[in-house]
């Protein structure tokens, strides 16, 4: 619950745009009960034949409910979808920031990128819990209110039965949607994402299936992931169905005690005819507000969900252990010194790699188990040479690589550049990395190299790309330079994306740069590209350490050091 | 937008099931609606009449409530009843509606996914094809909210509004004419506003999807960022960003908000004005209590459906967008003139394969990949396709199992002594299932069905060329066999490979992996024609054969 709390407080929503929200609700909703008991007492009224002035009030107040209560409505959407979008540009801004300030093991770390796509989702999901879930909440409560009260200024008992069955028509119906949320999200959750796994298993690999003649199996799978995803859904149905008929049972409940309550009071002489027609019509108007309980419950837990993946992933988790928080804390304290601290100067002479006993390997954490670390490692790298790190898959190449980079604890041995120890600091700036999945900007080809070094120029790019033999590429481009590229690079191939990556790794300045897997998809002229970029590297004095499992890669490397020996 | 899609209740069974169904649920709880107002006005009548009551108010409608329910223990015991059985139907449409809505899904995703199958592995590739996995995973998920909350609306608005309608002409007439002329502005005036807002509107969400896609990209880019030291930057830019998207999606709300205020307007409007009318000809004495407390309780009810209707419209568009998309995939013929007349395939145990001039069109149908490919791959013999990305190795590949029909060119099985069998041009082919039955194809990244669900990439690309070593298919036609694997195993699939040949297999594998060119008997250059004109310098490598020289 902390987490979601914790998160719309981290929107900076101000109170006084959840009252205006909450405000121009009650007036719209309660417009509606306004309008059914003002209507009922002018119709009860005028069956008594009075002179047409003593119903021209009610008829002015009827008709202005009949308007007010579009124009209200419209003015709290408004207002609840402002306050909602402000939140969610602060929320934006503020996980941002905590991302990139927390520790690069945790933005390294991040490496499956539909955690990251799903971001975008989970934080709209954050605003919405203020659009769906608080805002209709406190509509609910105060148009309730209001029809209690119009109710028990005519009579009291009738005043207390309907607030009786306002409270059921809130609450069950809540609890129960509560409980097929929680099923859906769960159950539903994991056959969606069966489904998901089969229906790419039979599309993107028909051809597959039909060569090898087991289309009848992926068809048999996807089949049993269907019917896993209806039963979830008829789990999550049935909650859902009783709170929808609870509902309406209680709706229809608080009018038949009104209509008793009013007329027997009626009858009695303790209540005039107007009276009675307000107390026993009010309720069909009343339940509206409630009848948004359960959207709204279903909305928070989807918000709650997404509060907590959006926190766990900043490190913030309220859910999270105690000493992940620590470790995250201590990080962004030593990044917020290093904001507040001067930038580093560049660094003139570039320094000396010394990797001495290193063990490197991920430590159990919540996310998983500790991985075996690597057999340990001595190397000496000087400025203007390369080192190459091959092995079989799964030994714990990139995991040293991010050792190297500083991002990760070594489990045994030390990293240090010309005798200080990597870390936090040096991550990026002194020793920089590219990783198998570095991201393509939604933004220019020139943009995507200034993501390196800010102050790219237009030969600087030209000549890095030509380097990189991107040059005949860029030139059939719609806009040369300035054409955008599809987000996550998709407009572009396999191989001109590395190349491309190439490139940036040229106009990058820091001294030491860590290159993992640069030759998947390049072919033989993608090959001569990394040659060319090793060749330059060294002519600049600057380093490079290549991982890879590919050894005919590393025939320009100084050394090589096999992980797997 | 059409409320509905025919084609639904036409083709999905499930669908057409819910849909009869809410209709009569509809039926019933428009049936209980009129009785529950019209009890309200029996029940109340007889207090609030200055004289008592002589005649019957309810005219010919009233014969469904009698008369004695004006008496209160008669009247509420109906009253409760009524209540019940509005209560037990709310229920079992929403039982109901949640089942059917994930059945009619199911189906659908179903035939969608099957049917694509057939199309072919061209179609699949291509960028209409790329869709059918959002299509049939997140797009259909938008059908729940259709039929779960839209469908019954708009099924009420069917039965209970006309019904209203009529029972209150039944009552009162002048009270039906202000309905009457005021139902019809609703969706007048939510069409006209609309179309005035149309242009806008779609701008507004073009620039809106844009920047969340620029907001979403410098997030996921976050590592990348981090890794070159240039974190901290964009935190500013997010904000600009985020800014810019707010003041984007307010004044696109704005607009889109109109038309819902529109709707709220019209409807209250007239049921105060119905309301205010019939009070001032009470106090004339031209209508009596009874009809006037009925049609009160009757005209917002009138509205409610259409009102929802307009409330739910969104879920109706996503939805009937991606039932639509759906139909498309489903209406879709398979690409290409090829018939599979050519009969049975021949065994292609001890016969050549002979490729000659083929050819097949790229997806965006802008250049051949391969164009002109030309080689033989003979029983016993590693045959390797090598070439730069994008020159078709793999097509030619998915040609020679008969996956692919090619554009031009053919490719025969032939064996000493006998005319050459043709396995497939541009329009024969031998039936397919015959012929690639007898291939081992190991595509890139297998995928291996559910037995490969929980297997790493290149634990599966090992399982797969097991599957295929094993296989006993006289033909294997292997596509980047060593990716994804380390030097030992990489040794240990190029030794394979080798024994299946020694044991008489035809092995036809692209590549360029050099260990694995080096381990073939022939090698095949897939070139672009017109690149083949250049001066390509055919280098140092092993070449036995090259492409197009045939």
């Amino acid at each position: 619950m902390s987490d979601l709390k914790e998160s719309i407080r981290d929107t900076g929503l101000r109170r006084w745009q959840v009252i205006k929200a909450v405000s121009a609700g009650t007036m719209a909703l309660g417009s509606a009960v306004g309008l059914a008991a003002v209507a009922a007492w002018l119709i009860a009224k005028a069956a008594e034949m009075p002179s047409p002035a003593d119903i021209a009030l009610a008829a002015v107040i009827v008709r202005f409910f009949g308007i007010s209560r579009g124009l209200f409505r419209y003015l709290e959407r408004l207002a609840s979808h402002d306050a909602a979008l402000r939140g969610v540009v602060t929320l934006r801004e503020r996980t941002y920031a905590s991302l990139a300030a927390s520790g690069s093991r945790t933005i390294l770390g991040l490496r499956r990128g539909d955690i990251l796509a799903r971001l975008g989702a989970d934080l709209d999901a954050i605003g919405d819990a203020v659009v769906r879930a608080i805002i209709p909440t406190w509509v609910a409560l105060t148009v309730s209110a209001l029809a209690v009260a119009i109710v028990g200024y005519f009579s009291l008992l009738a005043a207390a039965a309907l607030a009786l069955c306002l409270a059921l028509a809130a609450l069950l119906p809540g609890l129960l949607t509560a409980r097929a949320s929680r099923i859906a999200a769960e159950r539903g959750g994991a056959a969606q994402a069966e489904v998901s796994a089969a229906v790419h298993s039979s599309l993107d690999a028909a051809s597959e299936h039909l060569v090898w003649d087991t289309t009848g199996a992926v068809r048999d799978e996807l089949r049993a992931a269907n019917r896993e995803a209806e039963a979830a859904a008829d789990a999550a149905a049935g909650p859902s169905a009783w709170a929808a008929g609870l509902q309406s049972l209680a709706s229809g409940a608080a009018l038949v005690l009104a209509v008793g309550i009013g007329i027997t009071a009626a009858t009695a002489g303790n209540l005039s005819g107007p009276g009675a027609a307000v107390v026993a019509l009010t309720p069909l108007a009343a339940f509206e507000a409630v009848g948004a309980i359960p959207t709204a419950m279903s909305q928070y837990f989807r918000s709650r969900f997404a509060a907590r993946r959006v926190r766990a992933m900043t490190g913030q988790s309220a859910d999270a252990s105690t000493a992940t928080t620590a470790t995250t804390r201590t990080s962004r304290t030593a990044a917020t010194t290093t904001t507040a601290a001067p930038a580093p100067a560049p660094v003139l002479v570039p320094p000396v790699l010394e990797i001495s006993a290193l063990r490197a390997g991920w430590l159990a954490s919540e996310e998983g188990e500790a991985s075996i670390p690597t057999r340990p490692v001595s190397v000496r790298v000087e400025p203007g040479t390369s080192l190459g790190l091959i092995g079989r898959s799964g030994v714990g190449k990139t995991t040293m690589l991010l050792t190297i980079a500083g991002a990760l604890e070594p489990v045994a041995g030390t990293v240090t550049l010309d005798g200080a120890s990597v870390g936090e600091e040096t991550t990026g700036r002194t020793v920089a990395m590219t990783a198998e999945d570095a991201h393509v900007f939604g933004t220019s080809v020139l943009e995507n190299l200034r993501v390196a070094r800010g102050d790219v120029t237009v030969d600087d790019a030209t000549e890095a790309l030509d380097t990189v033999g991107l040059t005949a590429w860029v030139a059939g481009l719609p806009a040369g330079l300035d054409t955008v590229l599809g987000s996550g690079g998709g407009s572009i191939s396999g191989g001109e994306r590395r190349r491309l990556l190439l490139a940036r790794v040229l106009v990058t300045p820091a001294p030491i740069h860590l290159i993992d897997e640069p030759g998947e998809h390049l072919d033989a002229a993608g090959r001569d590209a990394l040659r060319a970029v090793l060749d330059t590297m060294r002519k600049c004095g600057r380093s490079v350490v290549i991982v890879t499992h590919d050894v005919s890669l590393l025939d320009r490397a100084d050394q090589v050091i096999d992980l797997d020996e | 937008m059409r409320p509905f899609d025919p084609r639904l209740v036409g083709r999905i069974g499930p669908a057409r099931r819910y849909v009869i169904t809410t209709a009569a649920l509809g039926a019933v709880t428009a049936l209980l609606i009129l009785a529950q107002a019209l009890l309200l006005a029996r029940l109340l009548s007889p207090v609030l009449a200055p004289a008592p009551l002589a005649e019957d108010g309810l005219g010919w409608w009233g014969r469904l409530v009698p008369e004695g329910t004006r008496a209160l223990a008669t009247g509420l015991a109906w009253l409760v009843a009524v209540v019940a059985a509005r209560a037990a139907v709310t229920w079992l449409q929403e039982r109901l509606a949640h089942r059917a809505g994930v059945r009619v899904i199911s189906d659908i995703r179903t035939q969608v996914v099957d049917h694509a199958a057939t199309l072919g592995p061209r179609w699949v590739a291509s960028g209409e094809g790329a869709s059918v996995t959002t299509v049939v995973t997140r797009g259909l998920e938008n059908l729940l909210p259709y039929f779960v909350r839209y469908l019954p609306q708009l099924m009420l608005a069917a039965t209970v509004t006309p019904l209203m309608l009529i029972v209150v002409l039944g009552l009162d007439w002048l009270s039906a004419v202000i309905i009457a002329v005021t139902l019809p502005l609703v969706p007048v005036f939510m069409i006209l506003v609309g179309l005035l807002t149309r242009e806008r509107s779609a701008r507004h969400l073009a620039s809106m999807d844009r920047l969340a896609t620029r907001t979403l990209d410098l997030i996921e880019g976050l590592p990348t960022l981090r890794a070159l030291g240039r974190e901290r930057g964009p935190a500013a830019r997010v904000r600009e960003l985020g800014d810019a998207y707010r003041a984007a999606t307010m004044s696109s709300l704005r607009i889109a908000f109109l038309s819902g205020m529109v709707l709220e307007l019209l409807t209250t409007l007239a049921v105060a004005l119905v309301a205010v009318t019939m009070g001032f000809r009470l106090v004339a004495g031209d209508i009596g209590i009874e009809t006037a407390l009925a049609v009160l309780v009757l005209a917002p009810e009138v509205y409610l459906p259409v009102r929802n209707v307009g409330t739910h419209f969104h879920a109706s568009a996503d939805g009937l967008a991606a039932a639509d998309a759906a139909f498309s995939i489903l209406d879709e013929r398979a690409p290409g003139t090829q018939t599979e007349s050519g009969g049975v395939a021949p065994s292609l145990r001890g016969r050549t394969l002979h490729v000659r001039g083929l050819a097949v069109a790229t997806p965006d149908g802008r250049r051949w990949a391969p164009s002109d490919l030309s080689f033989e791959a003979a029983p016993g013999t590693v045959t390797v396709l090598r070439g730069s990305n994008g020159e078709g190795k793999s097509t030619a590949l998915m040609a020679m199992v008969g996956l692919l029909a090619p554009d031009s060119g053919t490719i025969h099985a032939t064996a000493p002594g006998e005319d050459p069998h043709l396995l497939a041009d541009a329009t024969v082919t031998v039936e397919r299932a015959t012929w690639s039955a007898q291939c081992g194809w190991v595509p890139q990244r297998p995928d291996l069905g559910p037995a490969g669900r929980t297997l790493s990439l290149g634990q599966r690309q090992r399982r797969a060329l097991e599957r295929a070593f094993a296989s006993d298919r006289p033909v294997l036609v292997l596509d980047e066999p060593t990716a994804h694997l380390d030097s030992v195993s990489r040794a240990e699939v190029i030794e394979q490979i080798r024994t299946a040949a020694r044991s008489g297999a035809t092995v036809v594998v692209a590549t360029h992996e050099a260990e694995m060119i080096e381990a073939a008997d022939v090698v095949v250059d897939v070139l672009d024609a017109r690149r083949d004109s250049e001066d390509h310098p055919h280098d140092e490598a092993t070449e036995n054969t090259a492409g197009g020289a045939l």
